[in-house]
């Protein structure tokens, strides 16, 4: 179409265009503020670029001998790498099982009672808001060291995040179905149950895939305060100062998380 | 299948929504159980807002429906809630302009949706329906000429597909009347027809009392032995299809027709 050069097409110019937002000024205010609280948190922690200088050459020894992983290790690495592994895996079962009702409970679009959904979303608000190494910090003090402590921080930490995100997609799901179950005679839940549970079962599955993958991470990290799995022979060849078991295991850390994520993320893709 | 149609009787029925609009004013209407009636009126006349308030989708603000022996009242009135509101329910079929199916499950199981009200919570929850409903599912699958696509997702269908699987739906109910909200605005004109004789049949072979809110003028005539029609959530007509020529439609309407308000592609009622 060449309307521009169609006789009348334009019209006198200046008459009733929006103006153009204007985002240039927002955007160099916030790079600006970024800025300034980037500055601040560095004072703040006191970063001291002479003593990272002089720590750099005692650093070198440690990295060289980082880089000649003891292999002959492994076999004393095997009961944790297994332990790590069934701590992920329980973790993300329960949590999965007991986040799905939560979710539900947690939505507007499936929960039509106001308070009740008020006081779980006030809930799972302060169950995310914990981090998960302060879980099994707390709990390896209630329960004590060992894998337990583990789970159960793992499974905490687990429900924050598939509540969330679980409850997230059905806020975004279309209501004409359940609107229907409910006009059947349908109670609340059998029409939640029938019309939005299907609905949501992908993104529920790969929710739980992707809480996986984290959950092995999360684990051999959340074994430096004693809650099982990797974590505490890490923490003990660390404090012998054997370099190159610490390098074996931190090998062997990085093999699992990339085979485990990248078949997760495989299957994730085929879900949705 | 063997079930007889219900009475619908609105008695000054009148709906404000909470904004404070009028959706419906002094409605009076008798529906005798059994009858085939269509509702015109141009968008915004009222006539989704008539139709759920027969099944307690959109409360009354005052007067009275009642549908068989269930009774809806006005504010301030008894209020047909919980397990009484959901029994009203259970007798009330529904379709809607989009359909409204689940539709990442299996058509079987937007079925079984119709036995819900019937269907024990632990068999609802795990999914374990009983074979009796099943069958029943089944034969309302058969009656709309489906049932070969019982186990097929319900998203693969096409449109005049999904509709008549919400159809089959409400027959699962073994409901006494079936409403309609343009049931055939999203289906293209052959579809269009097929559906509507459905509905037809059902009313006919079954005796169910169907209310169908219509666009197209052509097919609420063709379609019902009744049309009411609304305009400003008033009735303006009642009377039967075959009377409702142009000037009444244009009496319903406050303006004169045009191509688009007929379905059949010539243009004319
Ligand atoms: N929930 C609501 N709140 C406020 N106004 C509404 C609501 N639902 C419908 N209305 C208004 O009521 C009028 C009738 O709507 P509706 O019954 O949907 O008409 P129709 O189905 O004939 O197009 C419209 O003007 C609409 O905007
Ligand atoms: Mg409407």
């Amino acid at each position: 179409m060449s309307g521009a050069g169609a006789p009348g097409f334009m019209l006198a110019p200046g008459t009733a265009r929006p103006i153009k937002p204007r985002r240039g000024t927002m955007t160099g205010a916030a790079v600006v503020l970024l800025a300034a609280i980037t500055v601040w948190a560095g004072i703040g922690v006191q970063v001291d670029l002479p003593a990272i200088a002089a720590n750099w050459r005692n650093a070198t020894s440690n990295i060289v001998q980082l880089l000649q992983p003891d292999y002959g290790f492994f076999p004393k690495t095997v009961p944790a790498l297994l332990e790590t592994l069934q701590m992920a895996v329980i973790a993300t079962a329960v949590g999965a099982a007991i986040s799905l009702p939560l979710a539900f409970l947690a939505s507007r679009a499936t929960n039509p009672k106001p308070k009740l959904l008020a006081g779980v979303r006030f809930v799972m608000n302060m169950v995310r808001s914990v981090p998960d190494i302060l879980y099994a910090a707390i709990l390896v003090a209630v329960v004590g060291v060992g894998a337990l402590s583990g789970i159960m921080a793992l499974v905490l930490f687990n429900i924050g995040i598939i509540v969330k995100l679980v409850s997230e997609s059905l806020d975004g799901e279309d209501l004409g179905a359940q609107e229907a179950a409910l006009a059947t005679g349908g109670s609340w839940p059998k029409a939640n149950r029938v019309a939005m549970l299907p609905q949501i079962l992908p993104s529920f599955a790969s929710q739980v895939l992707y809480t996986f993958e984290l959950n092995i991470r999360a684990s051999t990290v959340i074994g430096l305060v004693g809650a099982g799995g990797l974590g505490i022979l890490i923490d003990n060849v660390r404090s012998f100062f054997r370099y190159h078991e610490l390098s074996l295991i931190i090998l062997e850390i990085l093999v699992l998380v990339l085979v485990l994520e990248s078949a997760s993320s495989w299957l994730r893709k085929k879900l949705v | 299948m063997e079930r007889t149609g219900a009475d619908i009787r609105f008695h000054d029925v009148s709906v404000t929504y909470p904004n404070g609009f009028t959706g419906l004013k002094d409605i009076n209407l008798n529906i005798p159980a059994g009858e085939m009636v269509g509702i015109v009126g141009l968008s915004g006349a009222g006539k989704s807002t008539l139709v759920r308030t027969i099944n307690g989708l959109v409360p009354i603000t005052s007067g009275q429906i009642t549908v068989g022996e269930h009774q809806l009242n006005g504010r301030g009135s008894a209020q047909l809630r919980g397990r009484e509101l959901r029994e009203l329910r259970s007798n009330v079929g529904m379709v809607f302009q989009s359909f409204n199916l689940a539709k990442r499950t299996t058509v079987i199981n937007n079925v079984l949706m119709g036995r819900l009200y019937h269907s024990p919570a632990w068999r609802t929850l795990l999914g374990a329906w009983r074979d009796d409903d099943v069958e029943l599912a089944m034969s309302a699958l058969e009656r709309v000429e489906i049932v070969s696509k019982a186990y097929e997702k319900a998203s693969s269908l096409s449109g005049g597909q999904q509709q008549r699987v919400a159809i089959a739906r409400t027959l699962a109910q073994r409901p006494m009347v079936i409403l309609a909200d343009e049931p055939v605005a999203s289906l293209d004109p052959p579809t269009s027809h097929v559906v509507m004789r459905d509905l037809q049949r059902i009313n006919a072979e079954l005796g169910i009392t169907v209310v169908v809110n219509l666009h197209f003028l052509d097919l609420a005539r063709r379609y019902s032995d009744r049309l009411i029609g609304l305009r400003s959530g008033e009735v303006v007509f009642d009377g039967a299809g075959a009377d409702a020529d142009e000037s009444v439609f244009e009496n319903i309407y406050g303006r004169s027709l045009t191509a688009e308000d007929v379905l059949s592609s010539k243009g004319t009622l």
